[in-house]
């Protein structure tokens, strides 16, 4: 379908996506960057503060964002992600 | 295979029968037929010459017929219309009285000649002349012929699965043959799907398509492929080779539609099948009623890329474990004797008109828009309402013509199904909420069709009000986000200035953004406005020139459903003739090799667009492949020894032509040269629509610009013309693939030669004019009148010095 897009949907308020509580264990992390490589919605960032074992752990930038994919937690070396889904209807 | 020689020329003098038609007075309004055929008379060679009002009628055919046998007839010429038009007509009748159809030529006096010279009656009979004269000659030299037969593939392919793809697609396989109906998007159903009422009986639109796709989607003579493009096409009538492009789903067949993957779906956007008014996610299926109904992956928007499964939401979600992110694009090759193209056609943007607001207001929106709100399985439910607050609107405006008859916005053309479509859209807000206010806003009403006028009345009985003369602007109120419509009742000459609660701009249909594509891959024309061209546009409105290729709903020009679906069930039987008789004729027009004058040296190997000639490096000699020719003639333009001649366009054929031409006031004309497909059509529309141009041209035919081989141009120049006109199809529309890049060198070469030997090369001019383009050749014509008239005669004498070798033989 060729048309031009114009207007937004109306049901957009209706659809909610999962939303998510990230969790980081900032020690144990090793900064290898996967989680900030890997994340499909770019949530998480570098973060400027040292952690226990002397590297830059990840930061949230917009928890928002996040549709609790997993990915995080499944490619962390250190499990040192993990997200839980939060309800839709109470959450906002 | 090869040399296939001819037997020496007959023993039996040549007899030639001239008929000079008047065609009521299409002809003999503005050419002195009488007077043509008495000179005719006077040609070497013919036996009789006659002229009579109607040639083409049963009696002058009988009268043809009887010539042939009483009068030993052995060529005949008709001097009337386009060879487009009758020469199969004439053909027929040659040999229904046993003279081999190769042995009648045409002389195209009608829209070569009284029709594009209607007022000047003594030039127009002069040219008659002269093309009696290059008739004559050439068919003096015209050989008998046996054409060959190539088997039928009994498959077809129909591409674009709207309702007229799929009523082509029904009704080829319901008469038992094998169908692949190709669509590019997901679903098949088309426009068709997305419209709530039908007009003018007011149906469920999706209620009647339902069944159809279902059927089109089961039946088990078709063959689906949904998601998929053509990408390429080989061959010809009866044998096309097509390449189709089957784009994974990343769901398979064994999915229930149940929607549970949809629902864990992370990502969503919205629904281009709503026109963006609803939500789906990356993995969906488009409408409820959709056929194939398996879901489908967005892969644009779904997490998952190049095999990396980052979520598997969707994949837990599945019962049925359908999902499955390994799927690859694949290439099908198919194997189909005809082709229905029905690609549809798009909708006119109107966020181009700044003065309607459309995408700046929100309570302006388009007639598709509409169509998505009033449909109860639309996002809204069936609700019209407001797109900014969300309430039901109590005026409404509609605005016709939106990118429709404008030649400043838009398109200069009518778009068909507008008016009867905001008619039918007022009346369902009529029966929905009797107390709404609804204005239309026209230029004019175009309730042409059956039941169409009754609607129309239906409407003003209701209380719609129409109103003669668009706005010239739509303002928003920014408060309530009311619009404004400002603009001039011009029946009743006064400013208007309305306060609606919602506008509906009627948008106007228009040619596919992507047709370019399958007009490459099937070569076929376009005319101004974008739609398809068809074969002729009264008595073969369906056929494309491409033999074996059929158009069926808006890709030939926009029409409504039952328009639609007429056409399809039209070019389905037209589709169905052809695999029905299982065998075509080709044309004897493949080249004949001289084994004895042939070089080996591979010049025609290497142009022939369709590989139809090898080389046999043990035998020294070419090898053609009749099969696989598509008679363009290019290799018998490339060979220089003469080995290589077109059959029935042969060299000495054309040569007579030429010199024909160029016999008397060879300093005065235009020597032109014309393929079969664009520019001999195009010169044919320009006849058509009587537009005027000077009458100093005379055309040659051949079936490509390719087949203009540098000996003709030189031969023309050598014998005094005072300019050259090569004309063909524009490059990359050839209908011999790409025969016409040969044109293209041939002619820059003769430019160079004439150059460097101090020849004005401007008296060489090439054009690529298409089938539609009539205007373009008219123009050309006129450009070149001054040119032909300041050649000087010392220009002329060199020229025929410089090329005096094309002279010698042929």
């Amino acid at each position: 379908m060729p048309e031009r897009i114009r207007h937004a949907p109306l049901d957009k308020e209706k659809v909610k996506s999962a939303r998510g509580e990230i969790h980081l264990l900032k020690d144990e992390c090793k900064g290898c960057g996967y989680c900030i490589e890997f994340c499909p919605k770019k949530v998480l960032e570098e973060s400027d503060e040292i952690n226990a074992r002397g590297v830059h752990p990840p930061k949230i930038v917009d928890e928002s964002k996040c549709i609790v994919c997993g990915f995080c937690t499944a490619v962390c070396p250190d499990f040192a992600i993990f997200v839980v889904e939060k309800p839709n209807k109470g959450g906002s | 295979m090869a040399e296939n020689k001819e037997s020496e020329p007959k023993q039996d003098p040549i007899r030639i029968g001239v008929y000079v038609c008047h065609c009521g007075l299409n002809i003999a309004g503005s050419v002195d037929c009488a007077e043509v055929a008495k000179f005719a008379a006077t040609l070497p060679h013919v036996a009789l010459a006659q002229d009579n009002r109607y040639t083409c009628s049963d009696q002058g055919q009988a009268g043809i017929k009887k010539d042939i046998k009483e009068n030993k007839l052995n060529r005949v010429v008709v001097a009337s219309c386009s060879p487009r038009l009758h020469e199969p007509t004439f053909r027929k009748a040659c040999e229904e009285a046993g003279l081999n159809k190769y042995l009648f030529e045409m002389a195209n006096i009608r829209e070569h000649c009284s029709w594009v010279h209607l007022y000047d009656r003594e030039a127009a009979t002069e040219k008659a002349k002269d093309l009696v004269k290059m008739a004559v000659a050439k068919a003096a030299l015209l050989e008998p012929a046996q054409e060959v037969e190539v088997p039928i593939t009994r498959k077809a392919l129909v591409i674009g699965g709207g309702v007229a793809g799929i009523q082509a697609a029904l009704d080829l396989a319901d008469t038992g043959y094998k169908v692949y109906l190709v669509e590019k998007e997901p679903s098949i159903g088309g426009m068709m799907a997305r419209i709530d009422k039908t007009f003018p009986t007011m149906d469920c639109s999706i209620c009647i398509l339902a069944p159809k796709m279902s059927d089109a989607g089961h039946h088990p003579n078709i063959e689906l492929s949904t998601n998929s493009e053509v990408v390429e096409v080989k061959g010809h009538i009866g044998n096309f080779h097509v390449k189709v492009l089957k784009r994974p789903r990343y769901v398979i067949k064994d999915c229930s539609a149940c929607g549970e993957c949809a629902k864990v779906c992370p990502v969503i956007a919205p629904n281009e099948f709503d026109v963006g008014l609803a939500i789906r996610h990356a993995i969906y299926t488009p409408f409820a009623q959709a056929v194939p109904s398996t879901y489908i992956v967005d892969m644009n928007l779904c997490l998952n890329k190049e095999g990396v499964i980052v979520c598997d939401k969707c994949i837990k979600a599945c019962e049925r474990q359908a999902i499955n992110f390994e799927m690859k694009p694949e290439t099908e090759g198919l194997e189909v004797g005809t082709i229905i193209v029905a690609t549809g056609a798009d909708v006119f943007d109107p966020s181009g008109l700044p003065y309607y607001g459309y995408g700046r207001f929100p309570n302006v929106i388009t007639s598709l828009e509409f169509e998505r709100l009033i449909n109860a399985g639309g996002p809204s439910g069936g609700h019209l309402i407001r797109l900014s607050d969300q309430q039901i609107p109590k005026r409404v405006a509609f605005i016709q013509c939106v990118g429709s008859r404008s030649d400043r916005n838009g398109r200069l053309y009518c778009s068909n199904v507008c008016c009867m479509n905001t008619i039918k859209d007022s009346l369902l807000i009529k029966e929905h909420w009797p107390d709404t206010e609804i204005y239309v806003f026209y230029v004019d009403i175009r309730a042409y069709g059956k039941g169409f006028e009754d609607l129309y009345k239906r409407a003003r009985k209701a209380g719609v009000i129409f109103i003669r003369g668009l706005p010239a602007e739509i303002v928003e109120d920014k408060k309530t986000h009311n619009v404004w419509l400002i603009g001039e009742n011009t029946l009743q000459k006064k400013l208007y200035k309305i306060n609606v609660d919602m506008a509906i701009l009627s948008i106007g249909l228009e040619a596919r953004r992507d047709s370019e594509v399958i007009q490459r891959l099937l070569t076929l024309s376009r005319n101004q406005d974008g739609f398809f061209l068809e074969a002729h546009p009264k008595l073969r409105p369906v056929d494309a020139a491409t033999g074996g290729v059929f158009f069926a709903g808006c890709a030939e020009s926009p029409k409504d459903i039952k328009d639609s679906v007429t056409q399809a069930s039209a070019a389905a039987a037209r589709a169905g003739i052809l695999m029905a008789k299982g065998k075509v004729t080709v044309e004897a027009i493949t080249p004949i090799a001289y084994a004895e004058k042939c070089k080996a040296c591979g010049l025609c190997v290497k142009v022939c667009p369709y590989n139809a000639i090898t080389l046999n490096e043990d035998l020294k000699r070419v090898e053609i492949i009749e099969a696989a020719c598509g008679g363009c003639g290019t290799c018998s333009a490339e060979c220089n020894f003469g080995a290589l001649t077109q059959k029935h366009f042969t060299d000495e054929q054309i040569i007579a032509q030429i010199d024909a031409v160029t016999e008397h006031d060879a300093e005065k004309k235009i020597v032109a040269f014309c393929c079969n497909w664009c520019s001999y059509a195009g010169a044919d529309f320009a006849g058509v629509s009587r537009m005027q141009y000077p009458p100093n041209v005379r055309i040659i035919r051949t079936m490509c610009s390719g087949r203009v081989a540098p000996k003709f141009v030189e031969r023309a120049f050598a014998r005094g013309a005072a300019t050259v006109l090569v004309t063909g199809c524009h490059l990359g529309d050839c209908h011999y693939i790409n025969a016409n890049y040969q044109t293209q060198k041939r002619v820059e070469r003769l430019w160079k030669k004439m150059e460097q030997n101090g020849l004005n090369k401007e008296r060489l001019q090439l054009l690529w004019a298409s089938a539609a383009e009539g205007e373009r050749f008219a123009s050309k014509i006129r450009e070149m009148k001054p040119m032909v008239e300041g050649v000087k005669p010392e220009e002329i004498d060199k020229a025929k010095k410089v090329f005096e070798k094309a002279l010698g033989g042929s």
